[in-house]
């Protein structure tokens, strides 16, 4: 049965600017916005727009990934035919590779996209979050007689140079493509979200592999083979929020601008465009008698007696009273002990903070780092994490990092 | 077929029971899909320990306004019981039964009887829907297999509630005592006890084997007789060996509207969640809300609340369902807001009980008492 089009998502990044965050899971599964992993956008968009055939393609750290994806129920992707399948690289009678680049990864599953025989593909990219209708961006690609599309965003023209740059007519067709260019002559930047005709991605996919010279890549190879061949390219313009959560700065950053959706863009309240994630399964949060809490998000499972102000807190995490939490993004199944003070600051999962210990602290001139603290983590009773600090291994009481 | 072990059991649960003690909350639903505890049904407790037991061919037989139900328990995928062998089973009035909707459970358990005979597990063990309890049916099972037992009721030693001496017998729900001797048989089953005191309350939970309840569901069925306590167990103490096991854990017995709320406020102590949704969880419904927002301006104190709400204003001693909103300057004391309650800006409520959508004007009072809180029905506006 033909599919009209169907989505592979890459998922395979390590992620290694999110260092002590992505050392135990691939970048996509790392958590957001109180209940949700990265990857919950990408696959919530594909419902949301009708797209119910999904190849994850994996690499790095896969578990929590595999397990978070499950049979796809969540997304509603647990269907007959199609639905959410996890793609590792795989042993073949001639041998067998890793993904050597993003386009060599959909090379390696060219079998399983002409299973579903479909005339489109998406090619969607896992450590995105953004809210993006697919179905519009196909109905453009269709429109414009395409062969391929790239989603795009206007940047400032002053930080342009540091995207894949896409040059546009005023018909959107793609004229030129410069890669992070001394100087840029557009400001659309390529968000890494391609339609693709298929038998168009197939050829070049082929092509490219047969290519010894080639990093399989999509923006390095694939898309100036298609220039160089005058295919008709246009880019798909986005003004939507859009933020590549590639670093801890830019992750933090993305997770206070959920608690101002007013301003920000991101909002996750949203009935008509929901995205959905695998629930922790856990009781109502419970708010205590010394409690004060403003601004911020709180999901089931918290338990918070102290004060917490402008963060964002994920399943499971305890508060105790006299702990101040502010500007934090706190993940699952983290205890923050009484008299803490964590500020400004990344804690990971299942992390706990020992009584009167310090994570972070508000920015005050030069020091404007986020604070890290990885999974697993302790930090001892009254032990000090400074502002720009990256904490992987226990810290024992009294300590200052 | 792994199914006939020796030990193994099927549940079978009464959602419609005690229905008539709580009339607000079930003109458009029934005891089992009550919400309680911010996120849950009442139905979520015994079916997810049932689940967290082993139990996974449980099925549930409805009688009138299951509607909710159904929606709630879907294809029972968010309890794990989507099997191709056993799995949920909700089994309606049969059409040619309607007129004679089931009076007590021998009916009810005669409109069964074929089903039953299909199954494969030895017991079966049989629990109404109207207590919250995390219960340990592996422990119950147990205790009725090395017994040697023919039938064993499950209780509580408390305080018999006001609400239960008050009961109405016209409305036909009944509830049990147990006598019990020494060695744990009940010798006298006390219908409707009228005097009070602390007294041995039967849960309404029961493990028998299957053959043996098929036998007597087919002679009292005959027989004209309605209720298995009072007509089946009750007159055969003698010839039946009838034991008791007690629980001792946490429970929340919703049998009014003010055990409704009282239970529900309950929940705001930790140590009363920490024993109810422990040492296995209950599962529910899964509505993929997205997390609770809590404003600049919102005054927070002693709450519960599940995911999917918005709070502006001022929030005490309250428990919150899935996406219930709280306007700025709005005040909210001695709640239980049920799912997408609305509270808009300005208004005052205290002691009240919202059911599902529900919407309090600006500026509105909304005042009850806290032994008569104010109940306000599902999608009014006040």
């Amino acid at each position: 049965m033909a599919k009209e089009m169907i989505a592979m998502l890459l998922a395979g990044g390590q992620g290694s600017r999110l260092y002590t965050l992505t050392q135990k899971l691939a970048k996509p599964a790392v958590p957001f916005g109180g209940k949700y992993r990265i990857i919950d956008f990408p696959l919530s968009n594909c419902v949301n727009s009708g797209i119910d055939t999904v190849g994850i393609l994996t690499q790095y750290q896969p578990l929590v990934l595999n397990e978070y994806i499950g049979n796809g129920q969540p997304w509603d992707l647990d269907r007959l035919h199609g639905g959410v399948h996890v793609l590792p690289p795989y042993q073949k009678a001639t041998g067998s590779d890793w993904y050597k680049g993003t386009a060599n990864a959909i090379y390696q599953n060219i079998n399983f996209i002409e299973r579903y025989d479909p005339k489109y593909v998406i090619i969607l990219s896992g450590d995105q979050i953004c809210k993006q209708d697919y179905s519009d961006f196909l109905r453009f690609h269709k429109e414009k007689g395409a062969e391929f599309s790239v989603a795009v965003m206007e940047v400032p023209w002053e930080e342009a140079g540091r995207f894949g740059l896409m040059v546009a007519d005023e018909n959107d067709k793609i004229t030129e493509f410069q890669e992070k260019p001394k100087e840029p002559k557009s400001n659309l930047a390529s968000m890494g979200i391609y339609i693709f005709n298929w038998d168009i991605l197939k050829k070049y996919l082929v092509d490219d592999e047969n290519d010894p010279n080639s990093a399989n890549d999509f923006g390095n190879n694939i898309i100036p083979n298609l220039l160089k061949d005058n295919r008709e390219m246009y880019a798909y313009r986005f003004d939507g929020y859009w933020k590549d959560v590639g670093t801890i700065s830019s992750l933090w950053e993305a997770n206070m601008e959920v608690l101002d959706p007013e301003n920000s863009g991101i909002n996750l309240f949203d009935d008509d465009w929901r995205i959905y994630s695998r629930n922790s399964g856990m009781t109502g949060h419970r708010i205590g008698e010394n409690a004060v809490l403003e601004n911020c998000m709180v999901t089931d499972g918290c338990s918070i007696d102290g004060e917490v102000k402008h963060s964002v807190l994920f399943a499971g995490v305890k508060v105790e009273k006299g702990a101040v939490v502010e500007d934090a993004v706190i993940m699952g199944g983290s205890t923050i002990k009484a008299g803490a003070q964590i500020k400004h600051c990344i804690i990971a999962e299942n992390v706990v903070i020992e009584k009167d210990a310090v994570v972070g602290a508000m920015p005050e001139g030069d020091t404007k780092g986020v604070a890290t603290v990885g999974s697993n983590v302790t930090i001892g009773e009254g032990a000090v994490v400074g502002p720009e600090a990256m904490v992987s291994d226990d810290v024992k009481g009294g300590d200052r990092v | 077929m792994i199914n006939s072990n020796a030990d193994s059991a099927m549940g079978i649960l009464f959602p419609n029971s005690y229905d008539s003690l709580v009339p607000e909350l079930v003109t458009e639903r029934l005891m089992a899909s009550i919400p309680f505890a911010s996120r849950y049904r009442l139905v979520d407790f015994v079916l997810s320990s049932m689940v967290n037991c082993g139990i996974d061919n449980i099925s549930l037989i409805v009688k009138r306004n299951y509607h909710s139900l159904m929606d709630h328990l879907g294809s029972g995928r968010e309890w794990d019981l989507t099997r191709k062998k056993g799995g949920l089973n909700i089994i309606p009035p049969f059409a040619q039964k309607t007129v004679n909707i089931y009076n007590g459970r021998v009916e009810a358990i005669a409109s069964i009887i074929d089903y039953l005979k299909r199954q494969k597990e030895k017991y079966v063990i049989m629990a109404d829907t109207n207590i919250a309890v995390n219960f340990d049916f592996k422990d119950l099972l147990q205790q009725h297999i090395d017994s040697g037992a023919d039938v064993t009721i499950a209780y509580t030693r408390e305080d018999i509630p006001k609400a239960l001496r008050d009961i109405d017998v016209t409305k036909k729900d009944l509830y049990y005592t147990l006598g019990i001797a020494e060695d744990g048989r009940v010798q006298k089953i006390v219908v409707n006890d009228k005097q009070g005191g602390e007294k041995n309350v039967s849960m309404n939970i029961y493990v028998i084997e299957r053959e043996l309840l098929m036998d007597q569901i087919r002679q009292a069925y005959v027989n004209g007789l309605t209720y298995f306590e009072r007509d089946i167990i009750s007159p055969q103490l003698d010839k039946l060996v009838v034991k008791a096991y007690r629980h001792d854990g946490y429970y929340a017995r919703i049998l009014d509207l003010n055990t409704y709320f009282a239970e529900n406020m309950k929940m705001l102590k930790e140590e009363n969640v920490n024993a109810l949704f422990a040492p296995s969880p209950i599962y529910t419904k899964i509505r993929d809300d997205n997390p609770t927002r809590y404003a600049v301006g919102s005054h927070v104190k002693n709450v519960m609340a599940a995911d999917g709400c918005v709070i502006e204003g001022e929030v005490e001693n309250s428990i919150l369902f899935r996406g219930v909103k709280i306007g700025k300057g709005a005040k909210v004391r001695n709640c239980v807001l049920m799912q997408d309650t609305v509270i808009e800006t300005g208004a005052t409520v205290e002691h009240a009980i919202t059911d599902k959508n529900v919407r309090i004007s600006s500026y509105k009072e909304l005042k009850g008492t806290e032994s008569f809180p104010v109940f306000v029905e599902k999608r009014k506006l006040v």
